[in-house]
């Protein structure tokens, strides 16, 4: 294996000039959500620290977080795999396979111990002995066991990784779960996401990787500068929220012209992610932007919280718990008439028994 | 039968003015949050096609919903003044002594029309024991009302204070669902309580009613916790 390089020596070693490499590092600041101060600490950062190793390994899911990974625009995932990172091994990318690639996996893994990141992708799932998740002739538990011992820092990639995902939704038959559990205790940094915004994963890698440490988190785990708002607290149809003004259907004229999306189940006010700042593909639009209520796909147990485009669960053709809730105060006020008919029937008995006792006592 | 004027009647002092106003306080207070919260879950449908115009203002609901829930909390500062101030007032029913229990069993077979009556009582066992599950209710709306409403902001000390009521139920949308369904439970609560007082107060002259305006008891027979003013 050759000499780790640094970013700086990626760039000369390409032929790119001083100003195209500052250049990258303006980009780079502000995609992993520094301020312009932090300028002169990146372009440290980029002379000096090797690029760093990335393992990047996938457990139980649809591995969708990588179609979301590779449209980064800014920085291009290219350019990220191929010049920010050493990528040394991914189920996905890599062109090898078989044995030989499995035991570049372990030669990393020792060669680079306690230096490399490791991305996860996918839930850990844990039911009988975890055969529900092979990869290599072993379980996923004992590859991600394997390989969290030793990394430096492990980053869950998408909302499987960071809390157990679709396949965890009830009744959750292959006993799936985040990772967080299951690497001894390391640090994992969250970026939630079903999948993840493209520009959040790559920001996200490159803050671990120039910084070599992990870019501060939420008590969640997750990286305040991209999950420190609510989508509700950064959506453009927040003012339309706040008039009252709301679509009632997916084709009626308040969808049409753009309003809020509140009634037809979204989950924006409960939804930490960059979706209404970042935006999807470079800024282009986002769900809501599209007309598509947010359905909260970077929050824990969302793939549980059917239906998706209502604000309370129904239950089945008894209705939701506002019904229902009518539905019992009637039957209480109902029940609380009954039993004052029944007090004051109890009551003019007891007197006549008193008012007969009194009789014969005289 | 006797007229009023001549029936013998004992005065009762029990509840200090402070635990009067808070219980009014809360009253109209969880009306508000209950209506308010109503809309803030399933809005008016829209009157207008231009925002300026609108008179379904959700915002100025939620608006409505926040300053009559802080105004909730804060009356707390009323209860609790009041039993420091007067032994009438008291914050939990006594449930570590052992009668309590007999009590309200007896109590509860009365309400259920097994037992023709029930001994009278200042505090009524059974009642007090709707009244801490209230509280239980109220605490809990509290919690989770706080911990949605701070995490616009969740590195902040609202956050911080209140964030981990998210992490335990689950998720922030399985908080506002709790929130709404336990909204539901105190209203239920407020029937049966409102049917109870005025029963209480008519047909078992017990002065349920009265006493929460004037604190005062005017009972003609002796309860059986009559020496428990203080
Ligand atoms: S569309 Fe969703 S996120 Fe946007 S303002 Fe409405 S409820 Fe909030
Ligand atoms: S708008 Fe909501 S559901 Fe859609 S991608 Fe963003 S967080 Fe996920």
């Amino acid at each position: 294996m050759k000499q780790r390089e640094s970013l700086w020596e990626a760039y000369l070693k390409r032929g790119f000039s001083r100003r195209n490499f500052l250049k990258g590092c303006v980009a780079l600041t502000s995609l992993m959500g520094l301020s312009s101060d932090m300028f002169n600490k990146v372009v440290e950062a980029a002379e000096t620290k090797p690029l760093p190793v990335v393992v990047w390994i996938h457990g139980h899911e649809c591995t969708g977080c990588d179609e979301s990974f590779i449209r980064s625009g800014a920085p291009l995932a290219s350019d990220v795999v191929l010049t920010s990172i050493a990528l040394e091994y991914d189920h996905l990318l890599s062109a090898a396979c078989g044995a030989p690639f499995e035991a570049h996996l372990d030669e990393v893994i020792q060669k680079y111990n306690g230096q490399y990141i490791l991305a996860v992708e996918g839930a850990v799932s844990t039911k009988d002995n975890g055969i529900y998740c092979m990869s290599g002739g072993h379980t996923f538990t004992h590859l991600l066991d394997k390989a969290a011992k030793g990394a430096a820092a492990i980053i869950a990639y998408g909302s499987c990784a960071a809390y157990g995902g679709i396949q965890a939704a009830k009744p959750n038959p292959t006993g799936s779960s985040g990772i967080k559990m299951f690497v001894g205790g390391k640090p994992v940094v969250n970026v939630p996401g079903c999948p993840p915004i493209p520009e959040v994963m790559t920001g996200v890698v490159m803050h671990v990787a120039l910084f070599g440490s992990i870019p501060p988190l939420d008590g969640d785990g997750r990286p305040k500068q991209f999950y420190g708002n609510r989508i509700h607290d950064t959506c453009y149809r927040r003012p339309f929220f706040d008039a009252g003004m709301f679509a009632e259907t997916f084709d009626d004229a308040g969808s049409k012209a753009g309003w809020c999306l509140y009634k037809l189940g979204c989950r924006g006010p409960e939804t930490y992610n960059s979706c209404g700042n970042l935006r999807w593909w470079q800024g282009m639009s986002y769900p809501i932007q599209s007309g598509a209520p947010c359905i909260g796909c970077a929050n824990a147990h969302f793939w549980d919280e059917a239906p998706f485009t209502d604000r309370l669960p129904k239950y089945d053709k008894i209705g939701d718990a506002d019904k229902i809730g009518v539905g019992l105060a009637v039957a209480t006020t109902a029940g609380v008439v009954g039993h004052a008919v029944a007090s004051v029937v109890q009551r003019n008995q007891r007197d006549n028994l008193l008012e007969d006792e009194n009789h014969d006592e005289h | 039968m006797k007229s009023v004027k001549e029936v013998k009647r004992k005065e009762y002092y029990i509840f200090s003015p402070f635990l009067r106003i808070f219980h009014w306080i809360m009253v109209a207070m969880i009306l508000v949050l209950f209506f308010t919260g109503l809309i803030i879950t399933k809005p008016m449908n829209v009157s207008t096609t231009e925002p300026f115009f609108s008179i379904t203002s959700i915002d100025l609901v939620r608006d409505i919903h926040f300053v009559a829930a802080f105004i909730f909390c804060a009356s707390f500062i009323l209860r609790i003044y009041g039993f420091i101030i007067n032994k009438g007032d008291r914050l939990f029913p006594r449930v570590w002594e052992g009668h309590f229990y007999s009590e309200t069993v007896e109590v509860a077979l009365h309400y259920m029309l097994l037992k023709s009556h029930h001994a009278s009582f200042l505090r009524n066992p059974l009642a007090r024991m709707s009244y801490a599950a209230l509280y239980v209710l109220v605490a809990i709306e509290i919690l989770t009302g706080f911990a949605m409403y701070y995490m616009t902001n969740p590195s902040g000390t609202g956050g911080m204070l209140f964030g981990w009521v998210n992490v335990i139920l689950g998720s922030e949308m399985m908080t506002h669902i709790v929130h709404h369904y336990v909204a539901w439970f105190i209203i239920l609560f407020a029937i049966g309580h409102f049917y109870m007082v005025i029963r209480a107060e008519f047909m078992e002259g017990e002065s349920e009613v009265s006493s929460m305006f004037s604190g005062k008891k005017v009972l003609a027979h002796v309860p059986k916790d009559a020496n428990e003013l203080d």
